[in-house]
């Protein structure tokens, strides 16, 4: 309904002699709307989808002149040749720290935002603000201190130190969306299962925490994705190639080595995009399903 | 609403531990730490550390660099922010506006949210690429320019590289919002203007625009606040060249610090960049307060 009034108006009702004009008027108005639509999609994606198409040109087309857009010669040799344990070492590091940070952020978040969504705690809207706040702060003023911490006790080229890093970037995000969602769930469940003789941490992890299973997991992409993204802490806490995390070790590495062969680079490209996209892909259901069936079989 | 405290003191200082020595450790602590720093003449290169009181901050203020930086990061930041919202909030307005594949067409511009920053580094290089870029080759074939620009070598046409890689990366996000936002106004609003005569814009302009203020300028400052730490791409491209041209207070901060190792001067930055961004959320939050009482 909206929608139909957003597009046409709605007119009184034409007379006859205007009925047909009407009806080009509307059509016209539908197809150049379709056609924006389209036109806008083509420019947004063009970007992705030329990594694609160069990703899988051999060398010699790459600078072909003017640019097939669909690979003439395709070939995967960009995908399997070019890159070595290096870069599986890379993907390994990426994960780990991308798994950890995950798992910390969240699970502290989840804590610290069920404490602040159901206890009167004085100050409660001061703590948030502040977590609201601290995600302006400037983060290489925070890694110069943490630098100088990490050389103390010995966290420089270690997964801990980077998984710090992306934890406490990330962390006040989980408190605010777990909070929000701890908001809604109803508190009578807690309630009753306190009635029933439940403790309070039995409550929490066994009949909470698993109702909030789908924003636990948006927190936990949330947090990986961020860890994924993130060069400046792989490039300062690391010096030893082998422990870098994928951004910083791209950056190091292959940006010299594989300058000009531009089917390499997007091939890298893809390959970096690849778990992001399917991580997307594979949980944007499960956030949708159950959050309030959940809590109806619980 | 809420259960009390004092019901539970053990189970909260419990469930509160984690996070308040991750935030004090990591958050509260460094910033304190590092504005400390900021007096000082601190290097990882020597053992000692001397107070030096205001003089990084003389230094820097008197330095005609840290204003060009300055200058650079909102500019570049304030031209993304206000170019993928614009585009945000224009394709939710067409993907609400009853097309066919609505879904389709949503979900296909959101994969662009899901492109890592080094990747649009990586990209966007070979797309700006001077000889064999996609970018000059299609501008060409429009008649927009006659010879390639060299993105990369000028200082206004790096600047706009950056800033088109920063405002598509944003797009999807706001867009996002802006269509949640658009779902939830009453639809009888939007079409008893539409019975009263007044036209698509008008109807823009006099009823949806009003409701959406809020919610635009809330996701605008989100991604604006999120484009001031980002400087992947600017790292691999351009090192914040050519001529400073593209050097923003991130890369500036990060460079002062671990690149001349000069932490004393890098903090003054930070401080400086702190006090900024508070002065700047007290302006707004009055600003908000006021159109509030209005």
């Amino acid at each position: 309904m909206n929608a139909e009034a957003l597009r046409t108006g709605s007119k009184p009702l034409p007379r006859r002699r205007s009925e047909v004009v009407y009806r080009l008027s509307r059509l016209a108005t539908s197809i150049s709307l379709h056609a924006l639509v389209v036109a806008s999609l083509a420019i947004l994606l063009l970007p992705i989808v030329w990594m694609l198409s160069t990703s899988f040109k051999p060398l010699a087309d790459v600078f072909s002149y003017p640019p097939q857009f669909i690979p003439r010669n395709p070939t995967v040799e960009s995908y399997t040749t070019q890159f070595t344990g290096l870069l599986g070492r890379y993907f390994l590091n990426s994960v780990i720290v991308g798994l950890l940070s995950a798992i910390l952020a969240t699970g502290a978040g989840a804590l610290a935002a069920y404490g602040l969504s159901r206890y009167r705690l004085p100050g409660r809207n001061a703590i948030l603000m502040f977590f609201m706040a601290s995600l302006a702060f400037p983060i290489p003023l925070l890694m110069i201190s943490m630098y100088l911490m990490f050389v103390q006790l010995g966290l420089l080229n270690t997964y801990i130190g980077l998984v710090i890093g992306h934890t406490v970037i990330t962390l006040p995000v989980c408190v605010w969306l777990l909070k929000n969602f701890f908001d809604q769930l109803p508190v009578e469940v807690e309630e009753a299962a306190f009635v029933d003789g439940a403790s309070r941490a039995y409550t929490l992890f066994r009949i909470v925490l698993p109702m909030a299973r789908p924003a636990l997991g948006a927190s936990a992409i949330f947090v990986f994705v961020t860890s994924w993204n993130e060069l400046l802490f792989g490039l300062t806490f690391v010096s030893s190639t082998s422990m870098r995390p994928l951004p910083a070790g791209i950056s190091m590495s292959f940006l010299t080595e594989f300058e000009g062969a531009w089917s390499e680079m997007m091939a890298l490209s893809v390959m970096v995009s690849l778990p992001i996209f399917l991580l997307f892909t594979v949980f944007q259901r499960t956030f949708m399903s159950g959050v309030t069936a959940g809590a109806v079989k619980g | 609403m809420g259960f009390s405290p004092r019901q539970a003191p053990v189970f909260l200082a419990a469930i509160f531990a984690p996070s308040i020595l991750l935030v004090g450790l990591f958050i509260v602590y460094p910033v304190v730490n590092s504005v400390g720093l900021a007096f000082t003449d601190a290097s990882p290169l020597s053992s000692g550390r001397s107070f030096v009181g205001l003089e990084n901050f003389v230094y820097l203020l008197e330095d005609g660099e840290f204003w060009e930086v300055l200058w650079n990061t909102v500019f570049i930041v304030g031209a993304a922010t206000i170019i993928a919202t614009a585009c945000g909030y224009g394709l939710a307005t067409l993907l609400i506006s009853g097309i066919r594949a609505a879904a389709i067409f949503r979900a296909a511009i959101f994969q662009v949210w899901v492109v890592p920053w080094i990747v649009i580094a990586i990209l966007w290089g070979w797309l700006f690429s001077q000889d064999y870029g996609l970018v000059n080759y299609l501008l060409m074939q429009v008649g927009l320019i006659e010879t390639p620009v060299k993105w990369m070598f000028d200082q206004k046409a790096s600047q706009w590289a950056i800033i088109s890689g920063y405002a598509w990366r944003a797009i999807p996000f706001i867009m996002v919002i802006c269509l949640a936002a658009l779902q939830g106004i009453p639809s009888e609003l939007v079409e008893s203007a539409a019975i009263d005569g007044a036209s698509f814009l008008q109807r823009q302009r006099y009823v949806i625009l009003p409701l959406m203020q809020n919610i635009i300028m809330v996701a605008a400052l989100l991604q604006a606040v999120r484009f001031f730490q980002e400087m992947t791409m600017i790292f691999v491209l351009t090192q914040g060249g050519p001529i400073n041209a593209t050097m923003v207070l991130s890369l500036y901060t990060y460079k002062t610090a671990f690149e001349d190792w000069d932490f004393g001067l890098a903090s003054a930055i930070g401080t400086v960049w702190l006090i900024l961004l508070m002065a700047f959320a007290l302006l707004y939050v009055r600003v908000a307060l006021r159109r509030n009482l209005a």
